[in-house]
């Protein structure tokens, strides 16, 4: 059996029903805490920001605007709260951040280990609009108007973006050795 | 050479698969005759092709549970949130009032001769660490439960000298556990939750008891002191009545 899409689930929500948001959860915590790793570099900041943009959606059920998709609705929300904790913590545009450990086994500690942490270390080096396009593009695979209407962006000012942060990207791994 | 800007966008179109079949053509035309416009189209196909291998990490296992467990039931979700669950929203006050409500009930519940002054500390320690899954330690024994009344895993974790015992269950109503073992140098060293509210937990010799209800994720630690192989027998009620029973092992290697 086909399992409800996101705008019944969010309807189901409303009414209170728990399990829909449950479901809501299961579908979307991984996404989330994906994008918050890829903009702060820590999973335990991850953890945090993805149990808050939860909780956010649970207590703004309301206000919800169906003419929005929900998966934009809550990307929107997971990025502005990461950048909140980046502005926080000021750990804005550090050029020397170190990525968290992947706690890999040692055989799977070779070449795309030292790729995976360079794309991390390249991507903390980028500023937080630039890095926010590419989270969305590769990590959570979004289209050109996914991302617009997640950013509130024209689709032309996401183009543009988007190249300007593979550029950067693209520099910052060729200075670091990675690429 | 310089690339036209409309010429870069054309690229990084196509490599999306977002460009237009008139569009493609024109760039095809344009790629044909520039050799600068072909470097650069390889250039960001790989960059492309590195961060679409990029693995997505999975969350922690009890995040789920917590935020379930966060949330306001549907009745209570009418009602203004209050300036506590506004305070409590904020996972670094819940973590800290979780560390406040474990070490106060723990002082509370346990009997002091049975606890060595450092054992406090561990209990601050491990306390702090229930938040993420991998600092609990590896599993050496799970039993799965599956009934009405309740349903989940508790698994024996070992972070040596201490045996965590991990519950993740979600229950019908109100479930009673009693954990007992025979070894009377093991001794229960503090527990952990993340939600506080609905859980409470009471410790004797050889002997602790939880009260569960709802989604927990919940740790008991018991102090080994020596690695010694140790039994746990569990057995959960529901209304009273046992529904089920499990032992879970540990044998020092």
């Amino acid at each position: 059996m086909n399992e409800p899409d996101d705008t019944t689930l969010m309807e189901q929500c409303i009414k209170g029903n728990r399990q829909a948001f449950e479901t809501l959860l299961v579908r979307y915590e991984k996404p989330v805490y994906n994008a918050a790793y890829r903009m702060l570099n820590s999973r335990d900041d991850a953890r945090d920001v993805t149990q808050t943009v939860f909780l956010n959606v649970y207590e703004h059920l309301d206000s919800y605007d169906p003419k929005y998709r929900f998966f934009s609705w809550i990307y929107r929300i997971a990025l502005n709260e990461s950048v909140n904790v980046l502005n926080k913590s000021n750990r804005l545009e550090s050029l020397h951040t170190e990525p968290e450990s992947q706690t890999k086994g040692p055989e799977q500690q070779a070449s795309s280990d030292e790729m995976s942490e360079g794309v991390q270390i390249a991507m903390m080096a980028i500023k937080t609009d630039y890095r926010s396009v590419v989270v969305l593009k590769h990590f959570l695979g979004c289209s050109y108007a996914e991302i617009s209407e997640i950013l509130e962006l024209p689709e032309k000012t996401v183009k543009s973006r988007l190249y300007s942060a593979r550029q950067l990207l693209k520099e910052q791994l060729d200075h670091d050795g990675t690429n | 050479m310089a690339i036209d800007e409309k010429y870069r966008e054309l690229i990084n179109a196509d490599i999306d698969g977002e460009i237009q079949p008139d569009e493609k053509a024109e760039l095809d035309a344009f790629l044909a005759e520039s050799e600068a416009g072909r470097a650069l189209q390889e250039e960001l196909r790989e960059l492309c092709a590195t961060l679409d291998v990029e693995i997505l990490l999975d969350p922690p296992q009890h995040l789920r549970h917590v935020v379930m467990n966060s949330i306001p039931t549907p009745k209570a979700l009418a009602e203004s949130p209050g300036f506590f669950r506004s305070l409590f929203a904020v996972p670094a006050m819940r973590y800290a009032a979780t560390f406040a409500a474990a070490v106060v009930v723990t002082v509370a519940i346990v009997d002091s001769g049975q606890i060595q002054q450092d054992a406090f500390n561990n209990v601050t320690g491990l306390v702090g660490t229930i938040s993420d899954t991998s600092d609990l330690g590896p599993g050496v024994a799970t039993t799965v439960i599956n009934k009405a009344d309740v349903a989940g895993t508790v698994t024996l974790r070992l972070a040596d000298p201490i045996l965590i015992i991990d519950f993740d269950l979600s229950t019908k109503g109100p479930v009673d556990i009693v954990a007992t073992y025979h070894d009377k140098s093991v001794w229960f060293n503090g527990f952990a939750q993340l939600e506080s509210t609905g859980t409470s937990v009471s410790a004797d010799d050889g002997q602790i008891k939880v009260q569960i209800e709802g989604k927990r994720r919940y740790a008991v630690y018991l102090h080994n002191s020596g690695s010694r192989n140790l039994s746990i027998n569990l057995e959960f009620f529901a209304n009273g009545e046992s529904v089920h029973k499990a032992i879970l092992e540990y044998q020092q290697d």
